[in-house]
């Protein structure tokens, strides 16, 4: 596999000096595995499409043809116009709710990435999702309007439900770094502990929602107390649509934690645990504090997502009282975090993306004979080939072995008998094994 | 040698190309009946890849093999074998588990209706043994048996093949000095009977002591064959790195001064099994002196060094480090309070690979004022810092401080923590086998670094498996075996063998108190 990576790379880089620097940058080639590995999906969903449509009586040609454009335009989709045929053009609703949507995936993918960052797996963001859902409701909810201004109740709900994932999400820290239990076990365990928890707290409290006649099984809105969301003057960009200031508030914070991984000594650590936790240990680095407070960054994050999508006001969280399942959020922001290749920034682009290929679902199910489904098709597609992503990036540069070769100069005094080719470091790997 | 003498195997112009490297470049190898042949050559010089040519692992893209005259195609290691081709891995293939009869003739069974012929595969294998003078217990499981026994069988294992030709990769590695002359011993025998041997290595002494002729590579060409009785160790080191070296340390008398590691009644306990790896180690290391603790791996060096350091809790005793009692004390107090480490694995615990050059350099100073601000790393301050160990330790990389480790060669790697250790200006450093691995010019630097360190009054302590790194480079000799120290041995007065004895267990000292 890698000696591919370095042919294709090797004729990539004959193509010119300024195509093979600009490929060889890390950045790009992280984004163009990104992009790659979401046009194979995309069209891999069209294909799907195709075939359905072509081998179906009822649909036909033409339907898969529409389909296929609501896939890749969806989020610019207007309905149909008179004479039946799709109409694409602006469409404020649609954008909007995709970024209303794309708030707690971008928060989710953030909680995946700085655990990946860790050299963790966190795949318990959705009980951590939940942790927060219920303190955020809860605070929201139980403090009367007339105790204190709703501003102030909004940021204890934030703030609780941030807590709430935190909390969440050490737990499985505390057993990774203390009793080396396996991550991905105990978030799995801790993701139906919160699942069973938030029924029972629920149930217990009167914050159902009785006023509205038949909806029995659901919780109020945070609204229902005064505690919104400030819009921040996007629902006049975005007219009729769910949008709120909450996607601001997650930019920012996936800023804020890119600076924290990148510029600060507390993400030095992080990372460096990440990269090489034995190393980090010889460095005097307190790898078991690291790992505890890299699930509870992690859990805080998943818990910001849940805070700001039930703190918007305008969804109501779903309760049976008897069965409650695990928030999706929490999963997609594995495929948040892959596409994004867990770097902080990236994971704003890929949330949004994410949210663009629920609206094309959404609009795929109101236009044309399919359903939203096909995009759950096409984001499993594109999370396994992010998964690939790292292939993907060695058959675009083969960067380690092409450095391998420019590096390490020989020994000034060994240079004469070198015409062109160093065979000097090709193992240097086995070398060591010497 | 007379010419005359049919070459075995003969391998011509070989050339194998990996993508941008040429790891063997147009070379010949011919290999006499009967002789011991040597092949020698740095680290990534091409050895490995040669043999694994010969025993079809790589399929070479110009050259062709000749087996006693007689072109031939090997495919793959079946085919090798097929030829009589058979050789020894520096990590022996074997399993534990199993008996040593089992282990030589896994494989290679003789069968009748689906039963093993046990009874005549030991005959064979005792001939065999008692032909060679290979000395083994055939009933006795590998997990009990000793190294040398262990390579013994590895050499029945081959002779059962009925091979002809023997590949010995890095054979002596894992032997004490007793182990490694009986294995020079049998390798001589061998070649008396008429088998042909290919013997990798990069350690002079045996190589001369041993070979009849020498093949040495740099840097995947052929410099030349020559005989060995022409040669010397100076000239085949020249040859092999390509300029002349220095294989003693040049050194002054040490002037020893304050006690700067006292250790005293030190024990660590093992994670194998309930006894302790280190059981009552005692001893001090004066500022300027180089003080070694030597012995065959696995005798409690490394859980030693974990107690030492800190990466491991230790059981009892107590560690003196200028002054202050350590033995509680977390990792990062002992760095502070005056250790550098080089660690034995620089793989694992050493460096970040994937992290950069410069930021590799400030693993354990990151968070000294000078590197940050508010928890906000320089960025500037660490580069300078980076570019100055760079400059000052001669670290090579392809794009200097932002280079990935992991792209750098095993010797520069070396010297970036080498670099990283010695800059922080500790009284105490600890270097645990600090060239393996290494080729002979990265060497040469390393312990003239550490002789360095020792002039400018730090304490070195030094753990190493390398009999001549120990013999050249201490002034004191702590002989570690089973976790207790056995001896104290001044290498000016001392032996090669005597220091055997000693890590072979066969001797120890009563110890006065110290």
């Amino acid at each position: 596999m890698k000696d591919w990576g370095y042919n294709i790379g090797s004729s990539f880089s004959r193509v010119g000096g300024g195509l093979r620097s600009f490929l060889s940058k890390e950045g790009t080639r992280s984004v163009l595995a990104t992009v790659i590995s979401i046009l194979a999906g995309l069209i891999a969903g069209a294909v799907l499409m195709l075939i359905v449509g072509l081998s179906s009586e009822n649909l036909g040609g033409k339907s898969a043809w529409e389909g296929i454009r609501i896939i890749f335009g969806g989020l610019f989709s207007t309905g149909r116009d008179a004479e039946g045929a799709l109409s694409f053009g602006f469409n404020s609703v649609n954008m909007g709710d995709m970024l209303f949507r794309a708030t707690p995936l971008i928060l989710c993918g953030l909680s995946v990435a700085v655990a990946f960052k860790t050299g963790l797996f966190n795949i318990g963001a959705s009980g951590q999702y939940l942790a927060g859902t219920t303190a955020t409701l809860f605070i929201a909810l139980s403090i009367p309007q007339t105790a204190m201004p709703t501003w102030i109740i909004w940021l204890l709900a934030f703030m609780g439900g941030m807590l709430a994932g935190a909390l969440w999400g050490a737990i499985p820290g505390m057993l990774k770094a203390f009793l080396n239990i396996n991550e991905v076990l105990a978030c799995i365990m801790t993701n139906w502990i919160a699942a069973t928890l938030t029924t029972w707290v629920f149930d217990m409290s009167n914050l159902k929602n009785v006023t509205e006649g038949t909806k029995s099984a659901y919780i109020y809105k945070t609204s229902f107390n005064g505690v919104q969301t400030p819009k921040m003057g996007l629902d006049k960009l975005f007219p009729d649509s769910q949008v709120n200031g909450g996607i601001i508030i997650a930019i920012v914070i996936a800023v804020i934690v890119y600076i924290v991984l990148t510029k600060t000594t507390f993400g030095f650590e992080l990372r460096a645990c990440g990269a090489n936790r034995h190393a980090a240990h010889y460095a005097g680095m307190k790898d078991r504090r690291n790992i505890v407070l890299s699930m509870a960054f992690a859990g805080a994050l998943a818990g910001a997502a849940a805070s700001l999508y039930w703190l918007s006001g305008n969804t109501e969280f779903y309760w049976t009282g008897a069965y409650q399942s695990l928030p999706s959020e929490g999963f997609n922001g594995i495929a948040v975090a892959l596409l994004g290749a867990s770097n902080p920034i990236a994971t704003i682009f890929t949330g949004i993306f994410m949210s663009t290929l629920s609206i094309s679902g959404l609009q795929l199910r109101n236009l044309t004979a399919f359903n939203e489904y096909i995009t759950d098709v096409i984001i499993a597609v594109i999370v396994y080939l992010s998964a690939f992503s790292l292939l993907i990036k060695s058959l675009l540069g083969g960067k380690h072995r092409r450095i391998r070769v420019v590096d390490t100069p020989p020994p000034a005094e060994a240079v004469v008998n070198d015409s062109g080719s160093k065979p000097t470091e090709a193992t240097t790997g086995k070398g060591d094994e010497e | 040698m007379e010419q005359t003498n049919p070459y075995v195997i003969e391998m011509l112009n070989i050339t194998k190309e990996f993508p941008g490297i040429k790891a063997n470049d147009d070379i010949t190898l011919r290999l006499r009946k009967g002789e011991i042949h040597a092949l020698l050559g740095e680290n990534g010089a091409g050895k490995s890849t040669l043999m694994s040519v010969l025993f079809g692992l790589y399929q070479p893209e110009q050259g062709r093999i000749l087996k006693d005259g007689v072109e031939v195609k090997i495919n793959n290691p079946n085919d090798a074998t097929a030829l009589n081709i058979g050789m020894v891995h520096q990590h022996f293939k074997l399993i534990d588990v199993f008996t040593v009869l089992d282990n030589i003739i896994l494989g290679a069974e003789d069968t009748r209706c689906g039963f093993l012929m046990k009874k005549k595969a030991r005959e064979k294998v005792m001939a065999l043994s008692k032909q060679y003078g290979l000395i083994i217990d055939p009933d006795a499981k590998v997990e009990d048996i000793t190294v040398g026994m262990q390579q013994r069988t590895e050499i029945l294992k081959m002779l059962y093949r009925d091979n002809e030709i023997l590949i010995f990769d890095e054979p002596t590695a894992v032997l004490t000095p007793q182990e490694i002359n009986e294995l020079m011993e049998i390798m001589r025998n061998l070649a008396a009977e008429g088998k042909s041997i290919l013997f990798i290595s990069h350690k002079l002494n045996e190589i001369i002591a041993v070979s009849d002729r020498v093949t040495v590579l740099r840097k995947g060409k052929c410099v030349g064959t020559v005989n060995t009785c022409d040669t010397t160790k100076e000239e085949l080191s020249s040859m092999m790195v390509g300029r002349p070296v220095q294989l003693v340390v040049e050194k002054d008398e040490a002037k020893p001064g304050e006690a700067v590691l006292e250790v005293r009644n030190m024990s660590v306990p093992s994670k194998l099994h309930k006894r302790n790896a280190v059981s009552n180690v005692s001893f001090d290391v004066r500022s300027g002196e180089i003080v070694c603790i030597a012995g065959i791996d696995g005798n409690g060096q490394s859980e030693f060094v974990e107690g030492l350091t800190g990466l491991e809790k230790c059981s009892g005793g107590t560690i003196s480090l200028c002054g202050h009692n350590i033995i509680r004390s977390s990792i990062r107090e002992r760095s502070k309070r005056g250790m550098s480490h080089i660690p034995e694995d620089r793989h694992k615990h050493g460096l970040i690979l994937d992290f950069t050059l410069e930021q590799n350099m400030v693993l354990q100073r990151y968070y000294e004022p000078r590197f940050q601000k508010g928890g906000f790393i320089n960025f500037e301050a660490i580069r300078t810092y980076a570019n100055h160990l760079i400059e000052q330790y001669d670290v090579r990389s392809g794009q200097g401080s932002v280079t990935r480790v992991r792209s750098m060669s095993g010797g520069n790697q070396q010297k970036a923590i080498v670099a990283r250790e010695l800059d922080r200006e500790m009284p105490l450093v600890v270097a645990v086998q600090p060239t393996r691995g290494l080729d002979v010019g990265a060497i040469e630097y390393i312990h003239s670094q550490l002789v360095k360190q020792r002039d400018a009054g730090k304490a070195v302590l030094l753990v190493s498996l390398e009999l001549d790194e120990v013999m050249n480079l201490s002034d004191r000799i702590l002989v570690m075996y089973e976790g207790e120290i056995v001896g104290e041995l001044d290498p000016k007065t001392t032996t090669v063998e005597e220091l055997g004895l000693y890590m072979a267990g066969a001797k120890r000292q009563e110890r006065r108190a110290e």
